[in-house]
């Protein structure tokens, strides 16, 4: 690994959440089932996040997060209800809908750019919800459907289930960072021209991108569903599961995996004691962290540490160059008298 | 000729639309165009602040809701009917235009296009929030006795209030041009519209003349917001759609063209009407508006792209 200290914030998160659960048992403080749903919560709101960043690489601001994730939660629910699938089989199919109903869709608006669209993205999400609401009995009408049995009432079982759907996120975050996918996807957003006249096939990086993303939010949606047994029209396609992985990615710092991850934590904690204090209008503060961050630091917080890094790194090599100069002229001085 | 041709051709399928739904149902020809009237007077304020200060303003609706807010609280803390308070309540909402203005938009100038798209998104979120904070999500509504007004031809009888909303798309259309057109301040808005750098070099401080098209733009949606508290129950989430609707429109008609939006307004309030009048398709006559979004959109990239 050429940048050690890039994929710190994704183990350590990871080692974290690992051991969450034992201490659990050790810490009667964080003991009991309470913080192992914050930390799902948070888990649910991380992946979302991630995705949203993996395609926004490509410079395209989607608006579709909940379209897709409803999708997912509603796939994974008529999935159990109607053809009678199991709870994990439930998870992947939804994920394998939401990517391919990206994949179809794709031809299409992955042709659009800028404000086309993210509008297109989050008028798509709006139909997917009208369609579900409209669908009758099939899809349960406007008070959706409830699957009879989720996959288990243990709290833990339930915990590893979403800290697997984070790292699917994860997994598939670092994979676009560390493979050619990721000078595609940059040197799209950087020069659409430029890279197209590089022989980059634009369209084929940026399916990739919108299928992983769709599949990725269809997963978690499948996953959110065995947490809460739940599809509806409204709480699904709810506008909350678009809102906050935004405001999150952007706080902890857009275009990286450890970004979003520190966004999650951070906002996912916080969030859920503001719901506690003000039941109306806790979304208040993702309105501003969202104003506050584009205008202020648009890089997040992870962007403006890694430029520090960055900035000591190079004072630090330059230094050692100068070391390395003064020893060079040190010992050429003293070579001098012998010859 | 070509385009002339087409454009009759348009023209006449409209027309012969139109007098079908006339012989089909009358009333849904009268609460299309109603409907259509409100969409495009909500929507000619965003034209403005595209058109001239290039911003998509993603904030749009919520600030029409933030206006019929203070209407609201105009009617029953101080007893003023909308109509009477629609005057202050617009130069308010251009006073928190201005400082809107100052305080984030003017920042996000420079900024790349989706950092400005995720602000006034983030802006949207803040100030139904802050609504929805102060006063929670519980839906409010005037009772007037004067919004009941109905009229009678034939044998259909049907509700007049509600075209004034199609007056006030008239008004704003019709002054919208004559500002731009005869004013100092317009022809200069116009410039600097059309050309920044160029504008600041003849003299035009550009800075200034976006701050005030957009504090304008936000008194417009304002005094619309005041009238549409008359007849309509607002909530914090009630402008959200209509910045979409909004944004539906302005992107339909393309950048600088009001009649356009007439058109696409009344193309979009028929369609939903007639979706309504028809009991099978009620519960879809959501789904029109954002189908014609993406078919618009659509059509305007291929034709971008051709062109």
């Amino acid at each position: 690994m050429k940048n050690p200290t890039k994929w710190a914030v994704p183990l350590v998160f990871v080692a974290a959440a690992a051991l969450l659960p034992l201490a659990g048992k050790a810490l009667p403080a964080i003991a009991g089932d309470y913080p192992l749903s914050l930390a799902r919560s948070v888990f649910t709101y991380m992946a979302l996040a991630v995705s949203w960043d993996m395609l926004l690489r490509s410079g395209q601001v989607s608006f579709g997060i909940a379209g897709f994730y409803g999708i997912g939660v509603y796939a994974a629910a008529l999935s159990v209800l109607r053809a009678g699938f199991s709870p994990l089989a439930s998870i992947l199919f939804a994920g394998i809908i939401a990517g391919f109903i990206a994949f179809l869709l794709g031809f299409v608006i992955l042709r659009l750019r800028a404000i086309y669209f993210s509008i297109t993205t989050l008028a798509l999400g709006e139909i997917f919800r009208i369609i579900l609401h409209n669908g009758g009995e099939f899809t349960g009408g406007a008070e959706g459907v409830i699957i009879p049995r989720i996959i288990s009432n243990n709290s833990a079982v339930l915990y590893w289930l979403s800290l697997a759907g984070v790292l699917i996120a994860i997994g598939m975050s670092a994979w676009f960072e560390r493979s050619k996918i990721r000078f595609a996807l940059t040197a799209i957003r950087n020069n659409e021209l430029a890279a197209k006249s590089s022989g980059i096939g634009i369209f084929k990086y940026m399916m990739i991108a919108f299928v992983a993303t769709s599949f990725i939010q269809g997963i978690i949606g499948g996953i959110q569903l065995q947490g809460y047994g739940v599809a509806s029209p409204s709480d699904s396609f709810s506008g909350d599961y678009t809102l906050l992985p935004l405001a999150m990615a952007l706080l902890g710092g857009i275009h990286s995996t450890s970004g979003p991850i520190i966004g999650a934590i951070l906002l996912g904690v916080a969030s859920e004691f503001l719901k506690l204090k003000i039941p109306y209008g806790h979304l208040i503060v993702y309105g501003f962290i969202i104003v506050l961050v584009i205008l202020l630091m648009p890089q997040g917080l992870y962007g403006l540490w890694r430029n520090k890094a960055r900035a000591r790194r190079v004072s630090r090599i330059d230094s050692g160059q100068a070391s390395a100069d003064a020893a060079a002229r040190a010992g050429a001085s003293k070579e001098q008298p012998r010859a | 000729m070509i385009v002339k041709r087409s454009a009759i051709l348009w023209t006449a399928l409209g027309l012969a639309v139109v007098v079908a739904i006339l012989f089909w149902k009358p009333t849904v020809l009268v609460y299309g165009m109603q409907r259509a009237g409100l969409y495009a007077a909500v929507a000619i304020p965003m034209a403005l602040v595209l058109g001239i200060v290039h911003i998509v303003n993603l904030a749009h609706g919520e600030f029409m809701m933030i206006a019929a807010y203070l209407t609201y609280f105009a009617a029953r803390l101080l007893g003023l009917d909308p109509w009477v308070s629609l005057v202050p309540v617009a130069i308010v909402m251009g006073g928190i235009g201005f400082i809107v203005y100052r305080l984030t938009i003017r920042r996000a100038l420079k900024a790349p296009e989706i950092n400005q798209l995720i602000l006034t998104f983030g802006l949207g979120i803040a100030l139904s929030q802050t609504v929805n904070l102060m006063f929670t999500s519980q839906s409010w509504k005037l009772s007037l006795p004067y919004v009941s007004a109905s009229a009678t031809i034939g044998e259909t009888s049907f509700g007049v209030y509600d075209f004034v909303f199609v007056a006030a798309a008239i008004v704003l259309a019709a002054g919208l041009r004559l500002f731009l057109t005869r004013t100092r301040m317009g022809k200069a808005a116009l410039a600097v519209g059309q050309n920044p750098r160029g504008a600041a070099i003849v003299g035009i401080d550009v800075d200034k003349t976006y701050a005030f098209v957009f504090a304008l733009a936000i008194a417009l949606v304002g005094a619309v917001g005041s009238i549409f508290l008359t007849k309509q129950a607002i909530f914090p989430g009630v402008g959200g759609p209509y910045t979409m609707k909004s944004f539906c429109l302005v992107a339909m008609a393309g950048v600088g063209n009001i009649p356009a939006i007439l058109w696409g307004s009344i193309a979009l309030g028929l369609a939903e009407s007639a979706m309504n009048g028809v009991r099978e398709l009620r519960n879809w006559s959501s789904i029109v508006f954002f189908v014609i979004i993406i078919a618009t959109i659509l059509v305007r990239s291929i034709r971008e792209r051709k062109a």
